[in-house]
């Protein structure tokens, strides 16, 4: 009994083995098959992507677009507003180029449209840069002038938490490129990166050279704080001439017109011009808050001001509500004394001051696109113009500018 | 009571695996990391000779990476390469669609550094961080 009993187990183990190897067998060949298909796949995969890595890796596009809808309760013309609505004055289009020459050795070009400028096509960067291996780094050609912490991407309005960075302190120093070259360097720390970087060249705006441009900024960052510092000098040779809108009236339909003139004013002889700024920010992700403060000094008659803001906004999903006050001043008002025609004229053109207040949102509406609502209220003009060209001969003591915007990165 | 055991033992397995944390890996020869050189290579900062790869934006092993080791939100993260490409300081790493293309784009790229969730790993990657 016990003997069979064994008998038939014996017979059934090697068959119960058998099956479970056979099965085991197929079950592990099938697996091993398909997951070696499945690591074929994927490699070939890797392998495709890597090739056409290798075509396009030189080649870097990318661009970014703005459209903006700007309007004002005046025709103050700050931030170029007027009553009417304008969709040009702050719409632009870039497109970037990168090509890596080497591992090391890039040229950069950025095509710039804006509305502004009736959509005229010009570089705003165009340089070839070079990392050594000692970490420094060299460019040259065009670049942007580094004296604001958004001056590198000033028209990247996706890159900025504000509708646009505020007026009083980047309005303060019209130009924004120029051609030369910089060198940096950047340190790191176990968690923060130290940046110095300095930077030379020249540089022509609206019949002025600026030339002997000389400079060099500390930006220190961890990521959540960023602290920076920047010092710049140039010598300014030509003369200003300043457009003027004359309020008149239209001789067929007695409309109010304004005819803009253009009134050559001061002559800048080799006059040094002087900038120093600073500014801090704070990002934990849901908390920003940024400040910048810059003083301009230029000998001469032309104006010296001192300007700053604070910025301070809170994410809340898709959405971040800031709020923002700024001033600009002009500092030397007593070096135009109002003693003639042409004098009270250039008084009254560079001598300005005023303070603003702004209250916006940033939608992120989809992942590359942002929309911004934006009301800025500027009051506090003193007995000046406000710093607004086209507020000399009006005198609008305050003004509000309403702005929706989308920017774009792709 | 053994079909009890099993749908227990099942269920925490399951709970385990949804609780995996992100894990950093490499190839089976690579050394460890530390956590700022982490933070440095995903951000394009340093000279390491490593090479990060991303998973796709919207992937939430990405943001529980980011969360961790750069401390940055996935808007901030976009804004943040969009203030690099367009000054030229550098591109955003390459960015590879699952799990399973992230392993296998580390075992054959030399040098290769990515993340993906610790219920992913097999023995072609190793972990050389867990942050």
């Amino acid at each position: 009994m016990m003997n069979t009993r064994f008998n038939t187990a014996l017979k059934a183990l090697p068959i119960a083995v058998s099956v479970a190897l056979v099965s085991g067998q197929v079950f592990a060949a099938d697996e091993t098959n398909e997951q070696k298909i499945a690591k074929l796949e994927q490699q070939v995969k890797t392998l495709q992507n890597q090739q056409t890595a290798n075509l396009t890796e030189r080649f870097n596009f990318n661009g970014f677009m703005s459209g903006a809808y700007i309007t004002a309760d005046n025709n103050s013309g700050y931030l170029g507003s007027s009553t009417s609505a304008d969709f040009s004055e702050e719409s632009k289009l870039g497109f970037q180029a990168i090509f890596a020459i080497t591992d090391n050795t890039q040229a950069v070009m950025q095509l710039m449209m804006k509305g502004e400028n009736d959509w005229d096509v010009e570089a705003e960067w165009a340089y070839v840069s070079h990392r050594f291996e000692s970490g420094v780094q060299l460019r040259g050609g065009k670049l942007r002038v580094p004296l604001f912490m958004y001056s590198d991407y000033l028209d990247v309005g996706y890159a900025q938490p504000f509708a646009r960075p505020p007026e009083e302190v980047y309005g303060a120093v019209p130009f924004t490129t120029y051609t030369g070259g910089d060198v940096s360097y950047a340190l790191e720390f176990d968690d923060s990166t130290l940046t110095v970087q300095a930077f030379g060249g020249e540089s022509e705006e609206s019949g002025i050279d600026i030339k002997n441009i000389l400079g060099a900024n500390l930006t220190w960052t961890d990521e959540t704080w960023t602290l920076r510092a920047v010092y710049g000098q140039s010598t300014l040779d030509g003369t200003t001439s300043r457009s003027v809108a004359i309020p008149s009236q239209d001789p067929n339909t007695g409309l109010p017109i304004f005819i803009d003139a253009s009134v050559p004013l001061l002559t800048l002889n080799n006059e040094k011009a002087t900038f120093t700024g600073v500014g801090a920010s704070y990002d934990n992700g849901q908390f920003l808050a940024v400040t910048e403060w810059t003083r301009v000094e230029v000998d001469g008659q032309y104006t010296d001001s001192d300007s700053g803001y604070i910025t301070l906004g809170y994410r809340i999903n898709a959405f971040t509500p800031y709020v923002t006050a700024a001033y600009y001043e002009s500092q030397d008002d007593d070096q135009r004394p109002v003693v003639g025609e042409s004098s009270a004229l250039i008084a009254a053109l560079f001598n300005g001051q005023r303070t603003s207040y702004s209250g916006g949102l940033r939608w992120d509406a989809l992942d590359n696109l942002a929309v911004k609502f934006d009301v800025t209220y500027a009051t506090d003009f003193g007995d000046t113009s406000g710093g607004f060209q086209s507020n000399v001969l009006q005198k609008y003591d305050n003004v509000t500018v309403y702005t929706v915007k989308f920017d774009v990165v792709f | 009571m053994k079909k009890l055991l099993s749908i227990v033992a099942l269920s925490l397995c399951s709970m385990v695996s949804a609780q995996a944390a992100v894990v950093l890996i490499g190839a089976p020869g690579a050394s460890d990391i530390s956590a700022s050189d982490a933070k440095k290579l995903f951000l394009g900062k340093g000279s390491s000779s490593a090479v990060p790869f991303e998973l796709d934006e919207g992937n939430a092993t990405r943001s529980e990476f980011h969360d961790k080791v750069t401390s940055k939100s996935d808007a901030q993260l976009k804004a943040y390469w969009s203030k690099q490409v367009f000054t030229g300081k550098g591109n955003p790493p390459a960015t590879v669609s699952s799990a399973a293309a992230m392993k296998s784009t580390i075992a054959s790229t030399p040098n290769a550094i990515g993340y993906i969730d610790e219920a992913d790993l097999d023995d072609t990657v190793k972990v050389i961080l867990k942050p």
